[in-house]
């Protein structure tokens, strides 16, 4: 069912997935350089960045193979959102997926993801001066609208919820 | 080899910029009665772009053609871990999410403030056919391949989506760690500007959880379960809510304000 060449792109994606969760342990590891207080290096973290890397590999596979199904609605879900979901169910049986997880420290996660995300803009800044300071006050307004209205039904239906 | 060659120097320099990203910390400042937080990740991405910007000459063969495409091509795998690592906010804390569960489906309407807000602005401003694009949704992949299917990319519908997408590609983190503190300094609840951080775009909900849970550190755990539970349920339902809500809201509002401002009626572009 899985042709070789998807063999050699799960290879691929692994590898790159390992230097993700490597990024990951520099991070931490310069954060507690930096403050000695922040989330310790343990054997748990270890273990709990091996988990990330297979869940994340676990959502790459169902993302291919779902690929293959009729219905579009499934066909179209991001491999983000497998991810989450794989790691979710883990999570939601097994306590010890937490624990060892939560070793891993959040904030850690974040840092190398955005450098990767800064460095892929770079050629795109020369399109910018094509944006008009028109389309810049729009995306002002789109990006807030749609945060402040998401925030006040939010609100509305919490508050009605009584929480 | 080769590719240690090639993709070598690129992981070098995702290290300096998290030294430097990392060193610098986090920074908590205060506008007034706001209290705004820039996370490690912000200056994460705005390192990444100036060093490019350095007018050196080998700073340009250390961002060569290879490795940017790399690097735009593959950060979704990079991201896979931090999606996986929501796994473990989320678990703990299901049964809050799903006791408020109804709660997470009305707030997803919110995505229709995008043309609430943004369209009326921009055909106040002149704009027309762009203006569809622009203010569709966030600009995402959803709006991005709809528009592009709908009008072609090169048409000025095509140019508005594609204006908004670089716009939130760039700024998006930013811009979102800032909104978090001031929705937050408006009076919202922190639960309900958590749940409105998962806007369908990861590195923004990230951007805007993470800013959130650094001003309010005690909730941080609810804060981040409530963004990555809602960014997943934007996932599932996005797409239907911009095509079966966005799309006739827009078109009602488009015809009624350009009727206003341009004393005509103005159709509503179809795709041909």
């Amino acid at each position: 069912m899985i042709r070789e060449n998807n063999f050699f792109k799960l290879g691929r994606d692994a590898l790159i997935l390992a230097l993700s969760v490597s990024l990951v342990l520099f991070v931490q590891w310069i954060k507690l350089l930096k403050n000695s207080k922040s989330t310790p290096i343990t054997t748990d973290t270890f273990i709990g960045l091996g988990l990330l890397w297979l869940f994340s590999l676990l959502g790459i596979i169902i993302s291919m193979l779902m690929k293959r199904m009729p219905w579009k609605i499934v066909q179209g879900f991001p491999i983000l959102g497998w991810v989450s979901i794989v790691s979710l169910i883990f999570c939601l049986i097994s306590s010890y997926c937490v624990r060892v997880i939560n070793a891993v420290d959040f904030l850690s996660l974040t840092t190398s993801v955005l450098a990767f995300a800064g460095i892929s803009v770079t050629y795109r800044l020369k399109d910018l001066s094509k944006i008009s300071w028109k389309m810049l006050i729009v995306a002002l307004f789109v990006f807030f609208g749609m945060y402040f209205m998401d925030a006040l039904i939010s609100q509305i239906a919490l508050n009605l919820s009584g929480k | 080899m080769k590719h240690i060659k090639n993709y070598g120097p690129l992981i070098l320099l995702v290290l300096l910029i998290d030294l430097i990203a990392e060193m610098i910390g986090m920074q908590i400042f205060s506008l007034g009665k706001i209290t705004v937080s820039i996370l490690p990740l912000v200056f994460a991405v705005i390192f990444a772009i100036l060093i490019y910007l350095i007018p050196w000459h080998p700073i340009k063969r250390l961002y060569n053609d290879k490795r940017v495409k790399f690097a735009g091509k593959y950060m979704i795998l990079i991201m896979l871990p931090l999606m996986a690592r929501y796994g473990a906010n989320v678990a703990p804390n299901i049964n809050e999410i799903l006791s408020v569960g109804w709660v997470f489906l009305v707030h997803e309407l919110g995505n229709l403030g995008t043309i609430l807000f943004g369209l009326p602005v921009a055909l106040f401003l002149g704009l027309r056919q762009e203006a569809i694009g622009s203010t569709l949704g966030l600009g995402r992949e959803g709006e991005l391949a709809y528009i592009s299917e709908k009008y072609t990319l090169d048409s000025p519908e095509g140019r508005g989506v594609l204006g908004i997408y670089l716009i939130g590609t760039i700024f998006g983190s930013i811009v979102f760690s800032i909104l978090a503190p001031l929705l937050l300094g408006m009076g919202f609840s922190y639960k309900a500007v958590a749940m409105s951080s998962g806007v369908g775009s990861s590195s923004m909900m990230t951007a805007a959880s993470t800013a959130l849970a650094a001003i309010v550190p005690d909730h941080s755990e609810t804060i981040l379960s409530f963004a990555a539970a809602s960014q997943l349920l934007t996932s599932f339902i996005g797409t239907y809510i911009m095509y079966f809500l966005a799309v006739p809201l827009q078109k009602f509002m488009y015809i009624h304000i350009t009727h206003l401002l341009d004393n005509k009626k103005e159709e509503y572009p179809e795709h041909d």
